[in-house]
């Protein structure tokens, strides 16, 4: 009697660890999947995914986001003049995460797909790099759009890999900063481009914030938000800024 | 003897636009030095809000670092004490001297920035405050009501030192012969 009840106890055991298998394996494999998603099923999902572009530590205690436009000489001179040593001295001791937003103007023939570049390198980590390049010859792709030539001097390693990503973004889509018109406000493009996501989201951010010019900035610490404020600020007087901020 | 119609009128006028220039004034010193952020008045709070006021005068691109920022840390203080004394009406000829002068000099400079197509915050009062047009006509009329103000005062001054002569009487005619 008591063999039989161990046996049937066993077998309970034995149907409840293969009713425990059928249900964790799946689950398991679908983990594993996610950990090794292929380049190209993470690129095809871009589009309805908002792209970061960011440099410093998010646990930063002050936040500095800036609405830009890459082809905009204002942004260029608070880039070189002011954001550079920002990024040198407060961005990496920690005290800093800026974050860029792109806000592309109709009037900027090229701001658009400059936006694009940037996010595609985003996409494969490099936006830092990308981004000074772009402001450091802001003058000459203005002049013949040729952004691909300063992407590629920028990261020669993974500019094959970005030009891949932006193959679905031909430069017709993106007229002159404004809104592509295969943009539809679910967040996907008639031609695919998957970055037009990302820089109609910051566009929106920008609308509600609001962006009426470009270099636009506003900080945020401990919760509170300060600014914005548009223009070229220089960084000493910026830097008294975020001096206080800190001492508080 | 009684005042004359539009000497009062005058006088009137004049009140009134004082009150609104000292109200002007102090609502942009008040602007500049407020928390910028939901926070109690502090010592912290007034430092913040002049470093802040600091990237806005900076951003016209003007002055040096060091000359930005000695502007942003004394305007605010002037505006309120240039606003107290036009609201006590003490010296009001000087005081409205002064405030079209400042008020001038602002114009200026606004005018030159956005001549020069910077796109900037006007900073007049507080942050984010886009100059444009629409702050470029508000400032010019502020500036055209310190002018009217300074005259009205001048005006009301002289009229106190050099009374107008009474309307000649049958009788004081009949005395003078």
């Amino acid at each position: 009697m008591e063999s039989y009840r161990i046996a049937r106890g066993r077998g309970a055991g034995a149907i409840f660890a293969l009713f425990a298998f059928a249900v964790a394996a799946p689950a398991i494999a679908a983990l594993q999947n996610t950990k090794h998603t292929p380049a190209a099923a993470k690129t095809a999902s871009l589009s309805d995914e908002y792209i970061v572009k960011a440099i410093g530590s998010r646990s930063a205690p002050i936040t500095m986001e800036v609405f830009s436009d890459y082809q905009c000489p204002s942004c260029g001179g608070l880039y070189e003049q002011t954001l550079k040593p920002l990024i040198a001295d407060y961005v990496a001791s920690g005290k800093v995460y800026l974050v860029h937003r792109d806000f592309p103007l109709p009037i900027h023939k090229y701001g658009y797909e400059a936006a694009r570049w940037v996010n595609a390198a985003a996409v494969v980590g490099k936006y830092p790099e990308v981004e000074a390049a772009l402001y450091d010859n802001q003058a000459s792709w203005s002049a013949d759009g040729n952004i691909a030539k300063y992407v590629a001097s920028a990261i020669p390693g993974d500019f094959k890999h970005v030009e891949k990503l932006m193959e679905s973004c031909p430069i017709e889509t993106a007229p002159g900063g404004v809104t592509p018109a295969s943009y539809s406000q679910a967040g996907k493009t008639a031609h695919g481009c998957p970055f037009d996501y990302s820089i109609e989201k910051d566009k929106a951010l920008g609308n509600t914030v609001p962006v009426s010019a470009t270099p636009t900035f506003r900080f945020t610490y401990k919760g509170r938000a300060y600014g914005p404020m548009s223009g070229v600020v220089s960084w000493p007087i910026m830097k008294q800024f975020l001096d206080q901020l800190l001492r508080q | 003897m009684s005042e004359p119609s539009n000497s009062k009128t005058g006088r009137i006028l004049v009140v009134i636009g004082r009150l609104a220039l000292a109200a002007v004034f102090l609502f942009a010193a008040y602007a500049k030095l407020k928390p910028q952020t939901p926070e109690p008045w502090s010592v912290d709070s007034i430092k913040t809000s002049l470093s802040m006021f600091a990237m806005q005068v900076d951003s016209y691109q003007m002055l040096s670092s060091e000359s930005a920022d000695f502007v942003a840390h004394s305007l605010p203080f002037f505006e309120l004490a240039l606003g107290l004394w036009i609201l006590s009406g003490i010296w009001l000829r000087i005081s409205s001297v002064a405030s079209t002068l400042l008020l001038g000099g602002f114009f200026a400079i606004m005018v030159r920035t956005y001549a020069k197509g910077l796109e900037i915050n006007c900073g007049c009062f507080g942050p984010g405050e886009h100059l444009g047009p629409k702050t470029l006509i508000r400032d010019g009329s502020l500036l055209a009501l310190s002018i009217a103000v300074a005259i009205g005062a001048y005006l009301l001054a002289r009229r106190k030192t050099n009374p107008p002569e009474p309307a000649a009487s049958p009788i004081g005619f009949e005395r003078a012969r």
